[in-house]
């Protein structure tokens, strides 16, 4: 599987100088009606351009919580969230999404395709709203997505014709839609058998080794020798930061 | 090439057939509605103001003794009028079987083939008609029981009988005009023949009725007015007696006020359509937009703004309201045409070559656009302003309610099985959606109920106008006869108990500057009559003993403004002017009956030199012989033994036919409500429908898992059954509630259409009931479908359902 090198958005002196990923005392409380639970209580996180790095620990740890913080799909409580140098959290709604499909694609546990669209119209759909290319382009890099990502063939099924795995693999290939420098991953082989996690792995692999960033949330601690670093959360707070 | 978004709004569409066509149907019902009304409304513009101009209808009709043919020559030289003619006018009776026969109203034209004025136009075989043969107008042609070609039997006043051949249909839509002959829809049927036909019906050659046109200003009532009375003078300087006169503008079809009031009601109707399917709208996107909670968020996760979401929205609403528009303006005009073909002949008008209204399409064009994205504007909006994280976790769809304090209280209540209790307390679950399904709901069922109860609250004012008129059969004889022989002759025939001989006068206003004014119905009654129960409104009514007293209907307020008890009113009665003294007031048939007084039998008698003597006789019958039909048959046997004695019959009517000509006029108008009614009812049973179908849709784990832990097709269908007939009845008995103003409201606008003003409001049952029947029968058939397709569903499909 050959995945083109994409290039950042991110300007060079932040890549080169800055961590990509800056996280600065985060705090999440969510309000219920049994009263405040913090889920993130006061973290620093510094995440560099290039890396590949998996989050662990264990259920209402925390780490969902800390990736909806990175990709600005939740409001912060307090702290300073900064990718490519962009205190996203100050963004209005609008801008902030704006932002998130143009430098950063995201891959959840359950793909959350858009099942009435087919494969090829999920991939449209990002490059659509953030007008990054032209129409016919659009279509081109799509279906060149679909090819490395060998579903080529599947360009005009719905979501509900094909396997988990090759879903995955279309959410995938919707996160590059827009060639963002950053990935951030939930969970992304939660749901799938061990062989095809496994090909969805290599296929990060191989992306972060093209330069991409990526963070991965993930409860399988045996890839840890596989990725960069691996960071482990625990009651909102990080447990270690040992580098891989 | 499409983009993805529009895609995605178009594949939303197409993948849930049965909501969108739901969507599509409640937005078509209400542009159908309004272009059938609008469309309606254009068309019998068209038919009723420029098809009734094309009539030439006479702008002025005096009634008179008779007049010369001359005199109209002399009319028509007269600076202000166009034209003129004379009409001699007949009443003859015509039999519609072995003993039973009908008044019929004929016009002589002494030049039939050359008429201007008040134009037939021709429907069947020919016109104008030889001698002794006869054209009918087609409007009352039932009542005559003949067909084109058939003979008809006239009576004659002498007893002989006439066989013509009716060669003829046409439609003479000037009957009613000016309120003569009654009004439209109590007019007798009408004939026409040659003038030379006169002589063979034992008639007069007499012109009685003078048909005049004005030169200019045929739509200025005041210029129409004074010409009138141009002409009364000029009957007046030629020694020539009239009896009545009407003045009416070019446009003014006799049933216009009657079918403006109705439209205007079914404008209203039309638009509380819209207005409830747009409650639909609001109901089935906001179930969309919860449906499609996760997609929003992760669009908003791959950089959709709020707006680029909401257009995809607003797209699909587009593309509904096109399609429902295409399907509104396929039906609205075929609707409207058939519609209008059925008021042809119900308020007497010319099918016109029609056109589709570009109005009509504009107004359904602005209506489809606009009002759909209103109604899904809120939801639109609501669903797009949640965040990423609760549309991803579905925290934001709003399925985490708090138990209601309803449910706290059903849950309270013994004896309720669980099923049941899960039935209540899912129908209160949609707080938003129940109430927008309720008001739709119960503003149909209101409607429906409401069109019951103004059809009784005019039964039961016709009944109180019947009073007016108690006697069981009403005879008047050619010439007046004494009326205590007349009692003894009339009692001889079994179960005639009781006789009064009654006076009555044409009569007209004097006006102060001494001018003959409008025409008065002047009935005169025994002091001491049983058969008359007037509405006293203020005053009292005629005492033994009064002279000059009169008793006024409402239109004399009309006409007299300000008059009051004690006043004195002038009258010309016989040609005769007269001074009388108002004693009271009293309501009867507003408009549609003219200006009517009453007054002493024996005051009328002497000052018209009758005393003792009457050509109106009320004949009261023996109990059990009360029936229109009993009425008619005791009439004909009546005929017949006055005959015997050579006592010539003018007319002879059963008292309850009054009440069944008047009713076949209402019953266009019911007609027309309950046509509404019944699309409102649609409209509501499609919101029930919707809203069943949704929470089904909405509740499919939670079916899923019911029955996982053992719940049958069984349980599963009769929750959503009892949910469906739980909301039918709730709106049930709001609607009966709501009934009660809004049936009040149309019983006003219908009845000050019709009579001119608010009578009072007759709550019937009637309605409630059908309403119950229909409801729980609409509520069942909506929940039937969303029940099976919720028990059809297997756990594994229900449990991945997202």
């Amino acid at each position: 599987m050959h995945l083109a090198i994409m290039n950042s958005r991110f300007p060079p002196e932040i890549s080169n100088h800055q961590p990509l990923i800056r996280l600065r005392q985060v705090v999440k409380v969510y309000r219920t009606a049994a009263g405040d639970f913090p889920a993130l209580k006061g973290l620093d996180l510094d995440v560099e351009a290039g890396e590949f790095l998996a989050i662990t620990g264990k259920s209402g740890a925390g780490k969902t919580t800390l990736v909806n913080m990175i990709t600005g799909t939740d409001a912060l409580t307090s702290g300073v969230v900064e990718v490519g140098g962009v205190n996203i959290h100050q963004l209005d709604e609008n801008r902030r999404a704006l932002w998130r499909g143009r430098h950063l694609g995201v891959i959840y546990q359950s793909f959350h395709l858009l099942p009435n669209l087919t494969l090829l119209d999920n991939i449209l759909l990002p490059m659509d709203f953030c007008g990054l290319y032209r129409r016919r382009a659009s279509r081109e890099r799509a279906m060149d997505l679909l090819r490395q990502m060998e579903m080529a063939d599947h360009a005009h099924k719905l979501p509900s014709q094909i396997s988990g795995g090759q879903q995955q693999r279309v959410a995938i290939a919707r996160a590059l839609a827009n060639d963002p420098p950053l990935i951030v991953a939930d969970e992304p082989t939660g749901r799938l058998d061990s062989v095809t996690a496994e090909v969805i792995f290599r296929i990060f692999q191989q992306l972060v080794a093209q330069g991409k960033t990526l963070v991965m949330v993930t409860h399988d601690r045996t890839i840890a020798g596989r990725v960069s670093r691996m960071l482990t959360i625990q009651d909102g707070e990080v447990l270690n930061q040992p580098a891989a | 090439m499409m983009r993805p978004r529009w895609h995605k709004a178009l594949a939303d569409l197409w993948s849930n057939k049965m909501r969108s066509l739901l969507v599509i149907v409640s937005i078509a019902i209400g542009l159908f509605a309004v272009g059938l009304i609008s469309t309606t409304h254009a068309w019998l513009g068209l038919a009723m103001r420029d098809g009734y101009a094309a009539q030439n209808p006479a702008n002025i009709i005096i009634t008179a003794a008779g007049f010369p043919a001359d005199f109209v020559d002399r009319i028509r030289n007269l600076p202000d009028v166009q034209e003129a003619e004379g009409v001699a006018l007949v009443s003859l009776r015509v039999q519609t079987g072995q003993d039973t026969s009908t008044p019929i109203d004929i016009q002589a034209f002494p030049e039939m083939d050359e008429k201007q004025i008040n134009q037939l136009t021709l429907l069947e075989g020919k016109y104008p008609p030889a001698d002794r043969e006869i054209v009918l107008d087609i409007n009352k042609l039932e009542d005559t029981a003949a067909r084109l070609g058939d003979t008809i039997t006239v009576q004659l006043p002498s007893g002989r009988l006439r066989e013509m051949k009716v060669v003829g249909i046409v439609r003479d839509m000037t009957i009613g005009a000016g309120g003569m002959g009654g009004g439209y829809f109590i007019a007798s049927p009408q004939g026409y023949i040659t003038f030379e036909t006169l002589a063979w019906l034992e008639q007069p050659e007499l012109l009685n009725q003078l048909h005049a046109t004005v030169r200019s200003g045929d739509a200025d009532l005041e210029h129409i007015q004074s010409v009138a009375g141009t002409l009364m003078d000029e009957f007046e300087r030629n020694s020539l007696i009239t009896i009545s006169r009407a003045a009416m503008t070019s446009t003014a079809h006799p049933n216009n006020p009657y079918l403006e009031s109705m439209l205007g009601l079914l404008v209203m109707l039309g638009f509380l359509v819209v207005f409830l399917s747009a409650f639909i709208i609001t109901n089935t996107l906001s179930a969309l937009l919860n449906q499609q909670i996760q997609q929003v968020g992760v669009m908003k996760t791959i950089g959709a703004s709020r707006f680029q979401i909401r257009s995809i929205y607003m797209v699909l609403i587009l593309v509904y309201s096109l399609a429902a528009l295409g399907l509104a303006l396929a039906f609205s005009d075929r609707a409207a045409y058939a519609l209008l073909t059925f008021l042809s002949t119900r308020i007497n008008f010319n099918l016109p070559a029609v056109q589709p209204v570009p109005r009509s399409i504009l107004l359904q064009a602005l209506i489809a656009l606009i009002v759909p994205q209103v109604a899904g504007s809120l939801p639109i909006l609501q669903g797009t302003r949640i965040t990423i994280q609760q549309a991803l976790s579905g925290t934001g769809s709003g399925n985490a309610d708090r138990p209601s304090v309803v449910y706290r209280w059903l849950a309270k209540i013994r004896g309720l099985s669980r099923p049941m209790l899960i039935s209540l307390r899912n129908t209160f679950r949609r707080r938003l959606r129940l109430v927008l399904t309720l008001v739709t709901l119960i503003l149909g069922g209101a409607i429906f109920i409401g069109v019951f109860n103004v059809r009784t609250t005019i039964d039961h004012y016709m009944d109180r106008l019947g009073k007016y008129f108690i006697a069981d059969v009403n005879l008047t004889l050619s010439e007046p006869h004494s009326i205590r022989e007349m009692t003894a002759i009339l009692k001889q025939v079994p179960g005639v108990v009781s006789v009064e001989g009654w006076a009555g006068a044409r009569a007209e206003l004097v006006e102060p500057d001494g001018s003959v004014g409008e025409a008065v119905i002047l009935q005169a009654v025994p002091t001491d009559s049983t058969l008359i129960e007037p509405i006293l409104t203020a005053g009292r009514w005629i005492l033994p003993g009064d002279e000059n007293a009169i008793v006024l209907n409402e239109m004399f307020n009309e006409s007299l403004p300000g008059i009051a008890i004690g006043d004195t009113v002038r009258l010309r009665v016989n040609g005769e002017e007269t001074e009388w003294v108002v004693v009271g007031f009293f309501q009867f048939a507003g408009k549609s009956g003219g200006l009517l007084a009453y007054t002493g039998f024996d005051h009328l008698s002497r000052l018209t030199s009758m005393t003792g003597r009457s050509m109106f006789y009320r004949i009261v019958t023996a109990e059990g012989m009360h029936t229109l039909e009993q009425q008619e048959e005791l009439g004909a046997v009546l005929e017949a033994h006055l005959k015997r004695q050579g006592i010539e019959v003018s007319e002879i009517t059963a008292g309850l036919s009054l009440n069944e000509t008047t009713a076949r006029g209402l019953d266009t108008l019911t007609t027309f409500l309950l046509f509404m009614a019944l699309l409102m009812a649609a409209v509501g049973s499609m919101g029930l429908m919707g809203t069943m179908s949704l929470n089904v849709m909405e509740r499919t784990r939670e079916i899923g898992v019911m029955r996982a832990i053992g719940a049958t097709d069984r349980h599963i269908t009769r929750l959503v059954l009892v949910e469906g007939m739980l909301i039918g009845l709730i709106s049930w008995v709001l609607a009966c509630l709501a009934s009660f103003p809004i049936g009040k409201m149309l019983s006003d606008v219908v009845s000050i259409a019709i009579f001119s003003m608010p009578i009072d409001f007759v709550f019937t049952a009637t309605g409630v009931f059908i309403w119950l029947g229909l409801v729980t029968i609409l509520s069942i058939l909506a929940s039937v479908l969303p029940a099976r397709s919720a028990a059809r569903l297997t756990i594994r499909e229900v449990l991945a359902y997202e």
